[in-house]
């Protein structure tokens, strides 16, 4: 009895299946009247969906700040924002699928890319293919604009801005420092930011004394730890995202690790970081492309950056982290290319995407020639008594690098 | 001295796998059903110890009391009044039923607790011991000496009580079990309802040593899998032996090939494992 049952769900299902497929293509075309839909690949399930949340929320609070206005001018009529999201699972190729499906199924007008520079990558030959502007909020690798593409913009700057500032605090403030240790999530931007590292290291005078990767969803890095402990280095250095990199401070803690100075990227930005950690994060050192600390006077949308932060923190009870401000940053952006071009002709605003030249919250925003920005000084910080403390730069410090980490 | 660190850690590391793994290799053995559920049950628990420790402040160590009975009656309803439906269907089927419940839990899991990775951090914390040289974390020994005492209660349970011969009866051969007197479907429940239990309770451990979030599941389960190769199906020993071995050649090669390749021999073993002896380290040829 029971076989046949499942038997007859599994008929039963198909046409089901055909007939939401069938709603779907309707439903499609209807709401196209003056309406600027962007399409939104994202990992909204997988291992990357608390990325995809923040992503969201940045996009979100932009899309619903540009309607309160009234929508998006062009040329002197309104355009009301719908952002149109799709989940590609944390699966890189299901990312180009569902990017191909925006363009040609949900007809969006443009595109932010998907998460991160691996997947962004891999999707922008399609948008490109399709002639789609796309503004990417999470790519910072270089090898994502050397591809001599014109339709691809991205907001975060090379990988070296964040790695090259902070040695050169270490180097200046902690003489102690000789020997390096680079632990790297094996995943195209923690290793990116990993190899510049040893860079960065290798030239101003460090030995990098460990370099080595460890596999995305490694469970247990007790192995690696041990290793390092074994060569004491003063600086440790982990990238990877936050699941990892709380794993590996509590498995530093637990085998007693200390070292003068513990660098991690990409975590310590979010607070949910400081909060599973609680003191042992104290005195981790970070970069990022954005703070909240920062106090820009922008022409977008957004206005100040303490605009921008209020308006987070009414809408999600919670401070806002650079992955979040870049999505935002990406929405005003197109705001102010569309409105700039009078147009939503995709050639027009890719043109207007080009020549910007502006102050955002974010800081000022210019495009180089391979796309991705070009006018930003990522802060370096530190995580003080529970909080974020910005080291670097002058402008918007506010406090001294700290040594010993426990 | 490194070389102790390195044995302890995957002496550690193999109890803890063992742990993992022990439900779903009980359910497998027993029941024949690759429980794809097991690693959503794992994250289950340990948001049942956050959730104990945050609200009531009740150490870990007690939550295994409240999680244990708690998953045992949960398995036991799904596998009464869902998986014994079609439990004598192709294998195809059960995996794919249990497939289709793990989706439900796990995105259930991400819309109520959302998918922020969360820690619990013991206070004031357990800190670590020197054993021989080597520096072991308190809270992993205790988990570690935990597992094994689950493990040895359910070697226990199933050589010595009357409900243990009969889940032994089942698995060698349900239809002389049938033939003595056995009721076949609540053998199948018990032994689903101890696999949950055992997961549940595994969970509970882990909250202790790693980050919690529904994304972990798929770690836990392929953890559990490739465990229960190794080992060998069904039996309390064969998780043990399974869990430890994994252990140390994760960490033994992450020291000397760099930890990128510490799955990627683990997996090689697996292959090598299937080929030549595909029953397992102390499983029984032919045991199907």
């Amino acid at each position: 009895m029971s076989a046949s049952w499942v038997a007859r769900c599994l008929r039963l299902s198909v046409p089901l299946g055909a007939l939401a497929l069938a709603a779907g293509a309707f439903a499609g075309p209807a709401a196209a009247e003056d309406v600027i839909k962007i399409g939104a690949p994202l990992p909204i399930t997988g291992p990357l969906a608390p990325e995809a949340v923040k992503q969201q929320q940045g996009y979100d609070l932009w899309a619903e700040q540009a309607n309160k206005a009234g929508g998006i001018n062009v040329g002197g009529k309104k355009y009301k924002v719908e952002i149109v999201y799709t989940d590609y699972q944390s699966n890189t190729p299901r990312a180009v699928q569902a990017t191909e499906q925006l363009i040609t199924q949900n007809n969006v007008n443009f595109l932010f890319a998907a998460f991160g520079s691996g997947a962004a990558k891999a999707a922008s030959t399609v948008s490109e293919k399709y002639k789609v502007p796309t503004l990417a909020a999470t790519a910072s690798s270089v090898q994502v604009y050397d591809q001599g593409y014109k339709y691809l913009f991205g907001t975060f700057t090379p990988n070296d801005t964040l790695t090259t500032p902070l040695t050169k605090i270490i180097k200046a403030q902690v003489p102690d420092v000789k020997k390096v240790a680079i632990l790297a999530r094996n995943d195209l931007f923690p290793l990116a930011i990993a190899q510049e590292m040893e860079k960065s290291a290798k030239d101003n005078g460090f030995e990098v004394v460990y370099f080595e990767k460890y596999a995305i969803g490694t469970l247990d890095h007790s192995a690696a730890l041990s290793a390092i402990k074994a060569l004491s280095p003063q600086w440790i250095f982990v990238t990877g995202y936050t699941n990892d990199l709380l794993q590996i401070r509590k498995q530093m803690v637990d085998q007693q690790m200390k070292a003068p100075v513990v660098s991690m990227i990409a975590g310590p930005a979010y607070q949910e970081f400081i909060d599973a950690l609680g003191k042992s994060a104290e005195n981790v050192t970070s970069a990022a492309w954005w703070h909240p600390a920062e106090q820009y006077d922008g022409k977008d949308i957004f206005g100040s950056t303490a605009n921008f932060v209020k308006l987070f923190k009414e809408k999600y009870k919670s401070e806002p982290d650079y992955g979040q401000a870049s999505a935002a940053l990406c929405g005003a952006l197109f705001q102010l290319a569309i409105e700039k071009a009078g147009s939503i002709d995709r050639d027009k605003v890719r043109d207007a995407l080009a020549s910007l030249d502006v102050t955002t919250f974010f800081g000022p925003v210019k495009f180089g020639a391979n796309g991705q920005i070009n006018s930003l000084d990522p802060p370096v910080f530190q995580i003080q008594g529970g909080k974020p403390v910005v080291l670097f730069p002058q402008a918007i410090k506010q406090g001294e690098l700290k040594v010993g980490v426990e | 001295m490194q070389a102790m660190q390195i044995l302890i850690n995957a002496l550690v590391l193999g109890s803890l796998y063992a742990c993992i793994a022990i439900g779903f290799s009980l359910v497998w053995g027993v029941l024949n059903v690759i429980n794809l559920i097991h690693g959503s049950f794992i994250v289950l628990g340990a948001y049942l110890a956050f959730g104990l420790y945050q609200s009531l402040h009740l150490s870990p160590w007690y939550a295994i009391f409240v999680a244990a009975p708690l998953f045992f009656a949960l398995g036991y309803v799904i596998q009464r009044l869902i998986l014994n439906r079609v439990i004598t269907a192709p294998v195809l089927v059960t995996l794919t039923l249990t497939f289709g419940l793990d989706l439900i839990l796990n995105n259930a899991m991400i819309y109520f607790f959302t998918a922020d990775y969360r820690k619990l951090t013991l206070s004031p914390p357990l800190g670590s011991v020197s054993i021989a040289g080597a520096v072991v974390p308190v809270d992993r020994l205790i988990a570690t000496a935990t597992a094994l005492l689950l493990t040895g209660l359910l070697y226990l349970l199933l050589r010595r009580s009357r409900i243990g011969r009969a889940i032994v009866a089942v698995r060698l051969d349900r239809d002389a079990a049938v033939l003595m007197g056995v009721h076949v479907p609540s053998i199948y429940a018990v032994a689903f309802g101890l696999g949950a239990a055992l997961a549940g309770c595994a969970g509970v451990l882990m909250a202790l040593i790693f980050p919690i979030s529904p994304l972990t599941s798929s770690a836990y389960l392929g953890k559990a899998f490739v465990v229960c190769v190794l080992g060998g199906l069904g039996s309390v020993s064969g998780a043990l032996a399974g869990g430890l071995l994994l252990a140390l050649v994760e960490s033994v090669g992450s020291t000397y090939l760099g930890p990128s390749h510490a799955t990627t021999l683990s997996f090689l073993l697996l292959i090598i494992f299937l080929i030549l002896r595909p029953q397992g380290l102390v499983g029984r040829k032919g045991f199907e």
